[in-house]
């Protein structure tokens, strides 16, 4: 049993359907892609699984189904979804947005010892501590949505476009750490990206969305040795 | 000098209860967008629940916490039972709602404890200190000391407590927050709780100078919209500087200038309503919102 | 007669409502044609604010305020310039519509909350700004007018239908009737043609409306004018059958009162405001008197009922319909008429289209 499972889930906006019928399972510690062209219906995939649309089939969670449960218990069943734009709260600091990664644990001790990691990790945070989280650049802005997912010490990362809109370097920064949160913590990471080879890269499984249905699905290291595929779906 | 001195002390206390009913209007906004009519009214009949105890014996200082919290309660019920369902409704629906609440409090108000003005007791002597050669009553100085202590809590739980983070972040970035495990429907709630027991400030200080009776808000919430509106509606700071410029402002008005006299105040506050709206939207402290369409 | 035959429904409905007013009188006792006169000066005055508010989408709290000065300025001609009060009643209206209109240019820089929040300030001001200039006013007093007297052909038309003379109230209530009629028929008018259509596309989106080319300023401000307009000869008409006219007269409680109206019988409707002027002017009085007769209430309820007025009622009643029914009496009773008319008709199947089969040729 993985540690999410998606059966045949459609979901839409209203009238509209965008997905019909995506089944996937991300298992423990892994970090699976979600691929395809803008429009295939990546985010909708994430948004059904922390509740932000309305989806029908199954979506389990450990064994136990989300459906009908609202946005904020889903999360706090150990899911930390980056949404697309990075859900930052701009009206607050810096230090507050990573207050509120915390705020739902109890292990005191545990919790600065993870506050030094992302200040590790990511040093601009800790310079900027008490500013307000607007003044953040895009790429400064993806770090401190990571960190805070990282504080809420989840079991599973949904990541929606991580690379959007960075510049290279950053990118690079970003997945860097992503692999080592997937490493020394054993988090599970569902990553939804455009750029298909960063993702292959990192994951060690890949699912290809085509409008609103699986399409491929595989291991990485095979999709990425796959011309064909590679040509056809992920566009390199 | 002695006299005005007098005047604007007793300026900075009315401020202090125009503040507290303004900072209840502005947590309310923040949390939702929504001016919240019936905040008086809400105060007035916590008021009641005040005198209620109070002639049944229990001492000032014990019915003023636990008037603070039924209040709260009371807040709380109110979005849960009233406003709650119609959550998603247009703005108009839901001024209309606070506007039918208003008029159903006052209304029980008056079936309940009738309209006949009543004395209320306050802690605080009518006496006079002489400081620096003015007279400053004690009352004025306890009701000026009272709002700052209140006010200086709520600030304090807002911006120093993780409830108060969670609350802040529920009422800017509602959709972020649930990503972030926060219970935004249950954060409304206690916005609206901390509003009604906030008001309930107000309307304790303020009763003993202008005696309880089920109307009696109703002037204070025009000084208290003044007073959100020079501030700057999102700003909880913004509600304590516009109280106190409102207040000493129609306090010098009423006082100085013989065609305003007594009567006339309230239309000083209209009239800041209307230039600030007029002038500067915004208020001191706000700032420009987009409008979507 | 083949036009008249192929009038739809409502035109006939309209009709008998019109025979049913000019009827009135002349089966009920004075007393009550002068309080349904009274019900019909509310309807008058929401009728202006649902144009404002239903189809301008402006929210107005201080519609009492533009009652008082209708009232006021009738008032004063009467009685210290002594003119005929019937002349009174347009210059009443016209003068409050430019107020009103005046009124609507700095309105336009206000978003519909604060709009809101700065006409509640003003209705809660009346009072005071009434009595200050008390040589003009009358100050705390007011002013006490004097009926007038029924002129000669009414009183003769009068009793040539019932045979008995015709009272001031039954005069006034002809006056007032009269005054409704041409301003509901205006309205209905005003509806349906260029202005309506602008004013609703505003209601319903102001910058999708100001990119489709409509004159927003031009219209919210009309629509304030004219919504002042009708609530200033709802105010003049309100003193010449109350035969008084004091600041507290028009206190806060009387916007509110126009308003409940207004959501009771329906926003954006032509004969929602009529429906409630009637619900806003008799609930009041009914309940105080059908409640007590009513056994099955507790004692306790019934003294509460009593003593707390219409103000219970209006705010328990204003936050059901804003829950419950947002579209008012109309609403609610064109939703069940739509329903009836699709059951009787048949509604197409909504994958294919098809209409089911009729029930004589299956």
């Amino acid at each position: 049993m993985a540690l999410l499972e998606l059966e045949e889930v459609r979901a839409g906006y209203g009238p509209t359907s965008v997905l019909h019928g995506v089944s996937l399972a991300v298992p423990e510690g892994q970090i699976v892609s979600l691929l395809g062209a803008n429009g295939a219906g990546k985010t909708t995939t994430l948004r059904s699984i922390t509740g932000g649309v309305r989806w029908t089939g199954d979506i389990r969670f450990d064994g136990r189904s989300l459906r009908r449960m609202h946005t904020e218990d889903v999360v706090r069943l150990g899911i930390a979804h980056v949404p697309e734009g990075r859900g930052i709260l701009t009206e607050l600091t810096v230090d507050e947005n990573l207050k509120l990664g915390s705020h739902l644990r109890r292990d005191g001790p545990a919790v600065r010892k993870d506050y030094d990691r992302v200040f590790e990790y990511f040093p601009v945070l800790r310079e900027r501590r008490r500013l307000s989280a607007s003044t953040l650049s895009g790429g400064e802005q993806q770090m401190l949505a990571l960190a805070r997912a990282f504080l809420m010490k989840p079991r599973l990362m949904l990541l929606d476009e991580p690379s959007l809109g960075l510049a290279p370097m950053i990118v690079r920064a970003i997945f860097e750490i992503i692999r080592t949160i997937n490493g020394a913590d054993r988090v599970a990471i569902l990553l939804v990206e455009q750029n298909a080879r960063l993702a292959l890269d990192v994951s060690s499984e890949a699912y290809v969305l085509e409008v609103g249905r699986v399409a491929v699905r595989g291991a990485s290291d095979e999709l990425q040795g796959n011309e064909s595929v590679r040509r056809s779906y992920l566009g390199y | 000098m002695q006299e005005f001195l007098q005047q604007v002390i007793s300026g900075v206390a009315s401020g202090g209860i125009f503040a507290s009913l303004a900072l209840a209007l502005v947590l309310i906004y923040n949390a939702m967008g929504l001016v919240n009519f019936a905040q008086g009214e809400m105060a007035m009949m916590a008021t009641f629940i005040a005198f209620t105890l109070i002639t049944r014996g229990v001492s000032y200082w014990i019915a003023f916490p636990v008037t603070l919290a039924i209040a709260f309660a009371g807040g709380i019920a109110i979005q849960r039972i009233v406003i709650r369902p119609v959550e998603r409704a247009p703005l108009l629906t839901l001024v209309i709602i606070t506007l039918g609440l208003a008029t159903l409090l006052n209304g029980l108000a008056g079936a309940i404890f009738g309209y006949v003005p009543r004395s209320f007791p306050s802690p605080f002597s009518v006496q006079t200190v002489d400081i620096l050669g003015a007279f400053f009553s004690f009352r004025d100085l306890g009701v000026i000391t009272v709002s700052a202590a209140v006010l200086l809590l709520i600030y304090l739980l807002l911006q120093r407590t993780t409830v108060g983070l969670t609350m802040r972040a529920a009422a800017h970035h509602a959709e972020a927050s649930r990503l972030l495990g926060v219970r935004v429907s249950w954060m409304l709630a206690l916005g609206w709780g901390l509003a009604s027991a906030v008001g309930a400030v107000s309307g304790i200080m303020v009763a003993p100078i202008i005696l309880l009776e089920p109307n009696m808000m109703q002037t204070i919430i025009i000084y208290a919209f003044a007073a959100a509106v020079l501030g700057g509606i999102e700003s909880p700071l913004g509600a304590v500087i516009g109280g106190l410029i409102v207040g000493v402002t129609v306090n010098l008005a009423g006082a100085y200038l013989p065609f305003v006299g007594g009567d006339l105040q309230l239309a000083v506050a209209l009239a800041i309503i209307i230039g600030v709206l007029v002038l500067k939207p915004n208020g001191l402290l706000g700032r420009p919102t987009v409008r979507r369409v | 007669m083949r036009r008249l035959r192929t009038l739809p429904p409502r035109y006939w409905l309209v009709l008998v409502v019109v025979l049913f007013f000019i009827g009135l009188p002349t089966v009920i006792d004075s007393f009550l044609s002068g309080e349904w006169a009274q019900a019909l000066v509310l309807a008058i005055a929401i009728m202006g604010l649902n144009i404002l508010i239903g189809y301008s989408g402006q929210l107005s709290l201080g519609h009492g305020a533009f009652m008082a000065l209708g009232a006021y300025t009738s008032a004063i001609l009467a009685h210290r310039y002594k003119m005929d009060y019937l002349l009174t009643i347009p210059i009443a209206g016209l003068l409050t519509g430019v107020i009103g209109f005046l009124f609507g240019v700095p309105a336009l820089r206000l978003s519909a909350l604060y709009l809101a929040l700065a006409t509640f300030a003003l209705a809660v001001v009346t009072p005071s700004l009434i009595k200050r200039p008390a040589e003009l006013t009358g100050g705390v007093q007011g002013i006490v007018l004097l009926p007038p007297d029924p002129p000669q052909f009414a009183k003769d038309a009068f009793a040539a239908v019932t045979g008995m003379p015709m009272t001031t109230d039954q005069w006034t209530y002809y006056v007032t009737l009269a005054w409704a009629l041409v301003l509901f028929w205006l309205a209905w008018n005003l509806v349906r043609h260029r202005a309506g259509r602008a004013m609703r596309a505003l209601r319903d989106g102001e910058v999708a409306a100001s990119a489709s080319g409509v004159n927003i300023a031009g219209y919210k401000t009309l629509a304030f004018g004219i919504s002042a307009l009708y609530a200033g000869i709802a105010g003049s008409l309100f003193g010449l059958g109350s035969g008084f006219v004091s600041p507290d007269t028009f206190p806060v409680a009387l916007s509110i009162q126009l308003l409940v109206g207004t959501v009771v019988g329906g926003l954006a409707s032509i004969p929602g405001p009529l429906l409630g002027g009637i619900f806003a002017y008799f609930l009041p009085i009914e309940s105080n008197q059908w409640i007590p007769t009513q056994t099955w209430i507790p004692a306790q309820i019934v003294s509460t009922v009593g003593k707390a007025g219409p103000a219970v009622t209006y705010g328990a009643v204003l936050i059901l319909v804003m829950i419950f029914a947002p579209n008012g009496v109309v609403g609610l009773v064109t939703a069940g008429y739509t329903r009836l008319r699709r059951r009787l008709r048949g509604v197409p199947d909504r994958e294919t289209g098809q209409m089911p089969p009729d029930h004589q040729t299956a």
